[in-house]
């Protein structure tokens, strides 16, 4: 259980002249939970971006599962990436295809290019693909076309493919920001059971309530700075103002 | 490791269900069967109409080459490389050039004349409530008017004007003034329809007089969109005149239809060049005026999106260079006038009074031709064979350009070193050239070009139809494409999926539905412009067309003329009814 899934050392990002994130040191290790804190702008976004590979640091460095990430082979970082499930702000779902579709989207790697390939055409609704499903409550949309799906529904397709792609990190970005609050935990409830056991959940929340409620530790950003990172039941209110009073 | 989804499945919380999630009420439901059965019905309607139309192309055991002809085609190529430019012809190419701006500039002006006034009586807008009877009857009698008139190709509208006005400049004018009048009248009409009218109603209340209070509450608003619409007619109207020119009313179309008969390929080629070159100029010259107004691309206004746009706000108010353009207009309006030598003097005389009206006089009643009923039902099958394997040849030209025709977006780009990306943006070039060149040429043009080569018959039309429209669709879509969002396709690379399954998986099915609902909305227009194919002789309504216009049998025309409406409609309908069937 102590198998570090990720760690940071002085790791950062800058577009430009302008820094995202700078010098975060940060070591997640395998069934955490963790909330990143922080306002519009904090860089939470650009942390998920650095840890599912999307982005490279520009300073310092990042490692997945014991390996750093820069400059690996792509089959090598293909096989990492394979290991790191994300739900972006935008959801980036296929919109014009059936549902179906967007939940096998979760194995295409591993299925395999041949297999992959052939799903599009024929995609089969397996046990796994229904459960996955059935696990979000979207048993009934299995054929329907994505773009109908209204906002929440899309979402949990989201996590239905999240589920069946079976990642050992979940990465979640502002999962339930436009949701009422029974839908929010609702979902944050869904990401926590995909991440049973030994999977790891980094979420980024602007509820301090939801976080003490799904996660285990809570780490805060401002400005592109670490400014706390804490166990959650210390996640004090004095804390919370420093991260969100204005400079 | 543990399996997460039956994980998630056993403990699944009961509350979480679907009938938390307030839907789905059963009726909307899909199922596997049902989508097999849509995709059955798509291949359907795929297969059997291109089978049909192909059976139809190719007759059986008759000649399709016309071996006298391919030297023709050998020759034609061979002065590609020595077109004629000598200072006596480039006067001549010049001068034509002129004209075609100038008959274009002037179309453009008296269809947005016609679609101004128009589009306000077909919007509700104009009326502070709801308009009384005698506007509403006159409003659906104009409603229909306006699809009769739009639904004749221009090239028709010209050869029967001919027949009143003679080779009148007038006669260019007026065939493209009616048919884009009428549409555009259709496209300001909804344009008005989609504002936000608080404006106009508070000026009402105030007491203004009806008609400033629409000129000064509705023009603002609706301005920038009108005048990158009013350009974009142009850029239309550009071609569109140099299509006339194959019934002799002048300009560059003239010319290169007196070359092509008489084989000097020399000139051919100079005439070709002067087309790509103007219409390439026109066209970047609207197309900055489109993106500087943020207003619409050429893609929302084909596809009749635009004028939902009207409502959204957020546009700029106009950039120098749209101000400029909007200057420009008055006084080239001006310079046409007079460099087309157009007068209005033709309409009114007395040869002109005589010869309309006998020509209303011969339409009605319509008669059927020398071949009977059956003629026209043949030219019908020609008509509908020649859109469907004009539509396969385009697809196929998009489907091979098209995707080299995307713009490069800045900042992703392949990886890859100074090498690949000047590669890439090469090839985005040359497939941009490609396009253009395909468009620009008038398919009047590629229809001569064919039927050297081939006789007469549906396959010359289709072909000559097929590779124009291929350049117009091919760009649509490639604009499109441009839209498509590459975050899920990013998001499936990021899971380690390879990129080709990836763009396979994310990319395909998006632009596959833009290619499709842009197929389905090209057909319409390409079972009209087979009438330009058929004027030159290839085939269908449009040859029977000129055949009997030639021999003056008005009231077979007639006949023609509402077989052609008919055809245009239900085939307008039919692409409707699938575009909409496609999102369900
Ligand atoms: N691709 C990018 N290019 C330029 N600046 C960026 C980019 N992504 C993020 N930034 C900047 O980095 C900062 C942090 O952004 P982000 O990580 O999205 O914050 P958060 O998700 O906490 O709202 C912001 O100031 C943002 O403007
Ligand atoms: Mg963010």
């Amino acid at each position: 259980m102590n198998e570090h899934v990720v760690r940071l050392e002085g790791a950062g990002r800058s577009f430009g002249a302008s820094t995202a994130l700078t010098g975060v040191d940060l070591t997640i290790r395998a069934g955490e939970r963790v909330a990143v804190l922080g306002a519009s702008g904090a860089g939470k976004s650009t942390l998920l971006a650095l840890l599912n590979g999307s982005l490279q640091p520009s300073e310092g460095s990042v490692e997945l599962f014991g390996a750093a990430t820069a400059g690996l082979p792509a089959r090598t970082r293909r096989g990492l990436q394979r290991r790191v499930g994300t739900v972006s702000q935008g959801l980036d779902l296929i919109e014009q295809v059936r549902v179906l579709h967007n939940v096998n989207a979760g194995r295409l790697a591993e299925w395999g290019t041949p297999r992959a390939l052939a799903s599009l055409v024929w995609p089969h609704p397996d046990e796994r693909a229904l459960g996955a499903l059935e696990a979000v409550g979207l048993g009934w949309a299995v054929h329907e076309r994505t773009e109908r799906l209204s906002g929440g529904e899309r979402q949990r397709v989201a996590i239905a493919r999240l589920l069946i792609q079976r990642p050992d990190l979940v990465l979640a970005d502002e999962p339930v920001a436009s949701l009422d609050p029974t839908r929010a935990a609702e979902v944050l409830g869904l990401l926590g059971r995909a991440t049973d056991s030994r999977g790891t959940l980094v979420v980024t929340l602007h509820q301090p309530q939801l976080a003490r409620d799904h996660c285990t530790r809570a780490i805060g950003l401002r400005e592109g700075r670490l400014v706390f990172d804490t166990p959650i039941a210390d996640l004090a209110s004095h804390l919370l103002d420093e991260l969100y009073a204005r400079a | 490791m543990t399996d997460l989804v039956e994980v998630a499945r056993h403990d699944r919380d009961p509350t979480a269900g679907p009938d938390r999630a307030g839907r789905p009420p059963s009726s909307c439901r899909v199922t596997g069967r049902q989508v097999a059965l849509r995709r059955g019905a798509g291949a359907l309607i795929v297969l059997l109409p291109l089978t049909w139309a192909l059976q139809r192309a190719l007759p059986q055991g008759g000649d399709i080459v016309n071996r006298g002809g391919v030297p023709l085609i050998g020759d034609l190529l061979g002065k590609a490389w020595s077109p004629r430019l000598d200072g006596e012809f480039l006067e001549v190419v010049v001068d034509a050039a002129v004209t075609t701006l100038a008959f274009a500039a002037l179309g453009t002006a008296g269809a947005l004349v016609i679609g101004l006034l128009g589009g306000l009586v077909l919007s509700d807008v104009a009326w502070a409530r709801r308009p009384p009877w005698p506007v509403r009857t006159v409003r659906t009698g104009l409603r229909g008017a306006l699809v009769a008139i739009r639904s004749i190709h221009e090239l028709v509208w010209a050869l029967l004007l001919v027949s009143v006005l003679g080779l009148d400049p007038l006669v260019a004018v007026l065939a493209i003034a009616l048919p884009f009048g009428a549409q555009t009248a259709q496209v300001f009409g909804d344009t008005f329809d989609a504002l936000p009218t608080r404006a106009l109603r508070a000026l009402r209340d105030a007491g203004a007089p009806a008609a400033p209070a629409v000129a000064f509450a509705l023009l603002p608003p609706a301005g920038p969109l009108m005048l990158s619409y009013a350009f974009y007619r142009f850029e239309c109207a550009v071609r569109s005149t140099v299509l006339l020119g194959a019934v002799g009313v002048g300009g560059l179309g003239q010319e290169l239809v007196v070359s092509l008969s008489s084989r000097n390929w020399d000139e051919v080629w100079t005439l070709v060049a002067a087309v790509i070159v103007l219409s390439a100029v026109v066209d970047a010259w609207s197309g900055r005026l489109r993106t500087d107004m943020a207003v619409a691309s050429c893609s929302e206004w084909s596809a009749g999106d635009a004028g939902g746009a009207a409502g959204t706000g957020g546009r700029r108010p106009g950039s120098r260079w749209a101000r400029w353009s909007a200057i420009a207009a008055a006084p080239g309006l001006v310079v046409a006038w007079f460099a087309s030598g157009v007068s209005l003097s033709g309409l009114t005389s007395e040869r002109t009074r005589m010869l309309a009206g006998r020509l209303l006089d011969d339409l009605v009643p319509p008669a059927l031709p020398r071949g009977g009923a059956g003629e026209v039902t043949a030219a019908v099958l020609d008509t509908l064979a020649m859109a469907v394997l004009a539509m396969a040849i385009a697809v196929l030209i998009t489907l091979v350009v098209s995707p080299w025709a995307v713009a490069v977006r800045r900042g992703t780009g392949p990886p890859g070193g100074l090498a690949m990306r000047s590669l890439r943006w090469i090839s985005w070039l040359v497939a941009r050239i490609v396009l253009l060149v395909l468009r620009s040429v008038p398919p009047t043009v590629w229809a001569v070009i064919a039927l050297l080569a081939l006789f007469p018959g549906v396959l010359p039309g289709a072909l000559a139809l097929g590779v124009y429209t291929g350049g117009v669709l091919g760009r649509l879509v490639a604009e499109s494409w441009e839209s498509v969002s590459p975050a899920p396709r990013e998001a499936l690379v990021r899971t380690g999926v390879p990129g080709a399954v990836a763009t396979v998986a994310a990319v395909v099915p998006a632009s596959a539905q833009q290619l499709v609902t842009f197929t389905l909305y090209r057909f319409e227009i390409c079972v009209r412009e087979t009438a330009v194919v058929g004027i030159v002789g290839a085939a269908g309504l449009g040859r029977l067309l000129a055949e009997n216009l030639n021999f003056f049998r008005f009231p077979v025309v007639m006949t023609l003329l509402i077989a052609s409406f008919a055809v245009s409609v239900a085939s307008e309908v039919a692409s409707r009814r699938l575009r909409r069937a496609i999102r369900a």
